[in-house]
């Protein structure tokens, strides 16, 4: 089921345009399946907020069961899903919530409102020069998971 | 006795009450003996240092009277930190002269000594905010010789109307002031005289110049003013406001400020002024300015963007890698290569495969990862020891 408001790529050169067309803009980009109950929940809360955050953040999303999308499923490092990691003119901004992964966000958001003031944090820090942010959610309403090193 | 002496050292330091020192700017409780603190010394010696480059303007106009243009008066003006008073040289004819005979009054020299008791250690200093009374009365000789000079000059021209029968020089004065220097025509003054039939008749005294009975032709241009106003100013022969003229910038010819090219140059430079007001430090600001610079290229079709390369692959910081995130980077790109000389790999073998049927070959596979339980070195060095 493809969102109305939100893209959806599939091929890695939608996938570059999009970050290079992205400028002074944070770029949400939620790797997941339409398939997956958890995908479907976070797509809900993206489409709901794409538009209170548009004045600062694009938001796309992207299919991993498409073979053109799985070089950048490797190069992320994304094993759960849905995994959202978020982009600043082209240079990754890591998010230091608490768990073992800083590189992107792991699972679904609890409310809208959760997913606008992290995009806000990082649209601040990214203003300000930082690359790495820390997550202005309390750990409660932050998904837990285990990150396993070559299945370890 | 040691006592006593104890009790005398111990004297406890009177606190008077808060007063403003003006020098310093703030309120203190320290009394008189705040005018000998080094800090308030060292303003002071400023704050007296700033009032005496002022008299020394002041001399200047002492030594070498001149006369004062009422476009002047609002700019000659003296503020006497030691009367705590503004003298503003309105109605003065010559430079500086209220400001003189104020720096020579008796109630100036009161303050002045006043001050320097209340705030300064000495006193010595008090003459170089003084003018003597010889300095002024010869200023005063002065000016009545520069009065005379161009009074006698434009006496046999003026005439014996109701408004003429003033000392001359102030006459004279008046009517230089008059004189309207082009490089001021865009500055807007304020009105420095009151409206009347005097001032009326000099504004036009091109046109109503028999109103005084003064032949403006007879002047030269230059000479006191009165008939340099029109034409020697403005230079062109375009008109001027009198004679209804268009203003120059809505003249379609000569008036347009700004060329064509300029305008172009302008609209060129507008995406680059939008994003100055972005911080330049924010991440990646280097490779937004490019990127946009590069938008603005393909929108007016000079440049193809050759941006499709296929192994292209942003900046990110991969989780298992330490180190820059270009090392990351490197580090992908050397799994992607090994992938795919073992995918050849596998795929030449497969291939050998079918051909030789009795050999069997064995697929090459990563050996799988042993884990083992952390040994501290002291229990390496016993079982070794063992």
């Amino acid at each position: 089921m493809e969102s109305v408001l939100l893209p959806t790529l599939t091929k890695k050169e939608e996938i570059d345009r999009i970050i290079n067309n992205t400028i002074d803009k944070v770029l949400v980009l939620r790797f997941g399946r339409t398939s997956d109950e958890n995908c479907l929940l976070l797509d809900d809360i993206l489409e709901k907020s794409a538009r209170d955050v548009s004045k600062f953040a694009t938001v796309a999303l992207v299919d991993v069961d498409s073979d053109q999308v799985q070089v950048y499923v490797n190069y992320f490092d994304i094993t759960l899903f849905p995994s959202t990691v978020f982009f600043f003119n082209a240079h990754h901004m890591k998010l230091d919530s608490g768990t073992a992964d800083h590189t992107k966000w792991v699972g679904k958001f609890h409310e809208k409102q959760d997913f606008i003031d992290v995009v806000e944090v990082i649209f601040r820090g990214a203003m300000k020069g930082k690359m790495i942010v820390h997550c202005p959610l309390p750990p409660e309403r932050i998904p837990k998971f285990q990150l396993l090193y070559k299945d370890v | 006795m040691e006592e006593k002496k104890t009790k005398a050292k111990k004297k406890p330091s009177k606190k008077s009450e808060f007063e403003l020192c003006k020098v310093c700017r703030f309120h203190h409780d320290q009394g008189p003996r705040h005018k000998y603190f080094p800090r308030h010394k060292e303003l002071l010696s400023a704050f007296l240092n700033r009032f005496r480059s002022k008299i020394a303007d002041v001399r200047f106009f002492l030594k070498n009277p001149s006369f004062l243009r009422p476009q002047e008066e609002s700019q000659n003006r003296v503020w006497c930190v030691f009367c705590d008073e503004d003298i503003v040289e309105l109605g003065s004819s010559f430079a500086c002269s209220k400001a003189i005979n104020h720096f020579a009054s008796s109630e100036h020299h009161k303050n002045v000594k006043q001050f320097l008791w209340k705030h300064g250690p000495s006193m010595d200093c008090a003459d170089d905010f003084k003018i003597s009374d010889a300095d002024v009365a010869k200023w005063v000789r002065k000016c009545t010789a520069l009065g005379n000079k161009d009074a006698s000059s434009c006496r046999g021209q003026l005439s014996s109307d109701i408004h003429n029968n003033k000392l001359e020089f102030e006459r004279t004065e008046k009517v230089q002031t008059h004189y309207i220097n082009p490089n001021d025509l865009n500055d807007v003054k304020p009105l420095l005289y009151n409206t009347n039939e005097y001032q009326i008749s000099h504004s036009g005294v091109t046109h109503y110049g028999s109103h005084l009975n003064v032949d403006a032709s007879h002047l030269p241009p230059g000479v006191i003013g009165m008939t340099s106003n029109s034409s020697s100013l403005y230079g062109d022969s375009t008109g001027n406001v009198h004679t209804g003229a268009p203003p120059p910038w809505l003249n379609p010819n000569g008036g347009n400020i700004y060329n064509q090219s300029d305008i172009t140059k302008v609209q060129e430079k507008l995406p680059a002024k939008t994003t100055s007001k972005l911080n330049p430090h924010r991440v990646g600001a280097a490779w937004a300015e490019r990127r946009k610079i590069e938008m603005e290229m393909e929108k007016r079709g000079l440049a193809v963007n050759i941006n499709t390369d296929a192994d292209w692959l942003p900046n990110f910081g991969r989780v298992w890698q330490s180190g820059t995130r270009k090392d990351s980077r490197k580090e992908f790109e050397k799994e992607k290569r090994k992938l795919v000389v073992t995918a050849e790999s596998i795929s030449m073998e497969s291939e050998e495969r079918k051909l030789v049927k009795t050999e069997s070959i064995s697929v090459e596979s990563e050996e799988p990862v042993q884990i083992q339980p952390y040994v501290s070195k002291r229990a390496r060095a016993m079982k070794s020891g063992e």
